[in-house]
């Protein structure tokens, strides 16, 4: 019976693996077709700690620079040069 | 298989912005410290609003939630809805479903390893190891940190693991991208009233990626 459920998603799990080959930037490097599982998986995790790492580092920039801001200024211009773009 | 769906990314702005209005306004003393967690519990927060409801993002609400730390700012932004929020994602249904799963899992597993067991007590002879339980041993292994990554992917395997993956990279790099722009925004807003020129490209991009992303 796990052989019948494997057989459905193998398809499903295809397009995922090239969905994140495409989205992981060391994985685009290399041929996708030689990209084998594990490698996959591991850049999938290096990348994911990356962006996380790059959350952290930001939300620091952003409460050095909102620590010496006055609020509703700030609010204001923000979203003014936002929703102009 | 569920469909991306887009990242809402004004949704994200508008989160984000009452989060960081409400880090800014706690009246106490506030450290550096703790203002840059209450930001970056904004920043998680918008991110799940965003993306909707899926797996990861339940799972993530329901871990920050759970902090002590976080409940001040949590009540600041959420007002209101703090406490029906709160009480649906500390009795989340969606972990029961797979929790059933889990269990049936583990049941067909017992069974083969007290098989496996029994097999391996007669010294001399060769093991006769079920080729699905080492693969799903194998498989178990290599996921083990991309589980510890993903928000609730601990109970989660095979496809659904690699689709909320998936998911969870698509967001945090749209709540990266927005939060740089954000950044850029401040910048520039606190030197001086100079046009956004530059990041107008950059903006666009974002917006051509989004409209990719929903045509998927």
């Amino acid at each position: 019976m796990s052989r019948r459920r494997s057989r459905i998603s193998e398809e499903e799990i295809n397009e995922l693996i090239s969905k994140l080959q495409s989205l992981v930037p060391e994985s685009r490097r290399c041929g996708s077709n030689r990209a084998s599982a594990t490698k996959l998986l591991k850049e999938t995790c290096n990348y994911i700690k990356s962006l996380q790492r790059e959350v952290d580092d930001l939300s620091d920039r952003l409460s050095d620079l909102m620590a010496g801001m006055d609020n509703n200024s700030a609010q204001a211009d923000i979203i003014r040069s936002l929703l102009s773009s | 298989m569920h469909v991306t769906k887009e990242f809402k990314k004004k949704t994200f702005l508008k989160q984000l912005l009452l989060g960081l209005h409400v880090s800014n306004s706690i009246s106490n003393p506030i450290s550096i410290q703790q203002r840059k967690n209450s930001i970056k519990l904004s920043a998680d927060l918008a991110m799940a609003f965003a993306r909707g409801r899926t797996h990861w993002t339940h799972a993530l609400i329901t871990k920050l939630g759970q902090k002590e730390e976080n409940k001040s700012t949590l009540k600041g932004i959420l007002g209101r809805r703090y406490e029906i929020l709160m009480a649906r994602y500390s009795c989340p249904l969606l972990y029961q479903k797979v929790q059933r799963r889990k269990k049936s899992v583990t049941s067909y597993r017992f069974s083969y390893n007290a098989q496996k067991r029994r097999s391996s007590a007669l010294k001399g002879s060769c093991v006769r190891v079920s080729p699905s339980v080492v693969a799903r041993n194998l498989e178990n292994r290599r996921t083990k940190v991309l589980k510890r990554l993903v928000p609730g992917g601990e109970f989660l395997n095979g496809s659904s693991l690699l689709s909320e993956a998936l998911d969870y990279v698509i967001s945090l790099k749209a709540q990266v991208d927005m939060m740089k722009s954000l950044w850029r925004a401040t910048q520039v807003s606190s030197s001086s009233n100079v046009e956004l020129v530059p990041s107008a490209p950059l903006q666009k991009k974002d917006a051509s990626c989004t409209i990719a992303n929903s045509e998927e």
